[in-house]
């Protein structure tokens, strides 16, 4: 049980700076196929820094379940 | 470096771990992406044991990212923050003692210089402020009064952040830490004008919030020191475990100090050096 960066698609506009932010590398995935950002859950750190970059306010911290 | 070392032989790419198959499938060698393309590829560091919102970790991403030729680079680190992280970056890299590795660095390019004579090799030395501004003082300055021929890049946390937290050469007067309670009593190094007056053709201050400006000074760096001289970079990290705030708020802290003046972004450019910047933007 963690907390992690989770992306709304809908809201993301792709603008990257997200990825400009995080100091985890290979954390945030764009595709380039939908031109939207993906997250990759067991590498966040959770340190938020996205979540207040973000200025479309698409990225939340949640609480992921141990799988 | 070759492509052939580090593609793997035909019928083990099953057993070779994921990491390793990604980078050779999709990562940034011989490819000239940049800071812009992050997301993308594969990155040249891994998941690495720094704490979370750590600057370090990101200018360390940003650096890696711009790097001209990364295939051709060899990294000198030094004990540090900055050295936890050296076992996950997959570029050739070597650890010096403390405060050492300027000095390794002379060797090593000179003697890449021998070995390769038709080859261009870049070294490029990486330490934190401890190692650059305080213990290797010496041995950084002599590289420069000599000339040799690589970047100097400083990862500036204001403190020894791996060591509890004490006070160094490079924090702002009166900050108080952990193991410096009654606050600094004196400035902050000049260091960059240190460089500038020491013989580097280029010396610049930047911080990781503005990603394309220190990919922009990065690439110069190291360019220039292939051709002309000794180059210098100073880098703003904010370090929330021992400064004491939240992780998300290190990018605006860091935009804070920019604001207030006690960090500025600033550039010297020695006259040949500019020259050679105005080649370079010629040839793009």
């Amino acid at each position: 049980m963690y907390f992690a960066a989770k992306v709304d698609k809908e809201k993301c506009n792709g603008c990257k700076l997200c990825i400009l932010s995080c100091p985890e590398p290979n954390v945030i995935k764009f595709n380039k196929d939908d031109k939207k950002v993906v997250i990759d859950a067991k590498r966040c750190k959770n340190c938020e820094l996205c979540v207040v970059g973000c200025p479309s306010k698409a990225i939340e911290i949640v609480l992921l379940q141990d799988s | 470096m070759n492509n052939k070392i580090y593609k793997i032989s035909p019928g083990f790419e099953k057993i070779m771990p994921k990491d390793y198959r990604d980078l050779v499938n999709d990562g940034p060698f011989d490819k000239k992406l940049g800071v812009k393309d992050l997301g993308t590829f594969k990155e040249l560091i891994e998941e690495h044991p720094l704490c979370a919102g750590c600057g370090l970790a990101l200018s360390k991403r940003l650096i890696l990212a711009s790097l001209p030729s990364p295939e051709n680079t060899v990294i000198v680190g030094t004990t540090g923050c900055s050295s936890l992280s050296f076992a996950q970056v997959a570029i050739h890299n070597i650890h010096s003692i403390f405060g050492n590795q300027n000095a390794l660095a002379t060797g090593l390019k000179r003697a890449l210089e021998i070995r390769f004579p038709d080859k261009t090799k870049d070294v490029v030395a990486m330490g934190g402020d401890g190692a650059i501004g305080d213990i290797g003082l010496g041995m950084v300055m002599h590289s420069w009064f000599r000339g040799e021929k690589f970047t100097t890049i400083m990862f500036d946390n204001e403190a020894y952040a791996n060591t509890g937290g004490q006070e160094s050469g490079m924090s702002q007067k009166g900050a108080v830490l952990n193991m410096a309670p009654t606050g600094k009593k004196y400035d902050k190094l000049p260091l960059p004008e240190i460089a500038r007056a020491a013989g580097c053709v280029y010396s610049a201050v930047v911080t990781p919030a503005r990603p394309k400006r220190l990919e922009k000074m990065v690439r110069r760096a190291v360019l220039l020191a292939r051709e002309l001289g000794p180059t210098y970079i100073q880098i703003y990290c904010p370090c929330p475990t021992n400064y004491k705030f939240k992780p998300s708020e290190s990018l605006k802290r860091t935009k804070d100090m920019e604001k207030s003046g006690a960090y500025q972004i600033k550039e010297y450019i020695s006259p040949a050096a500019e020259e050679l910047i105005k080649k370079f933007e010629e040839e793009k």
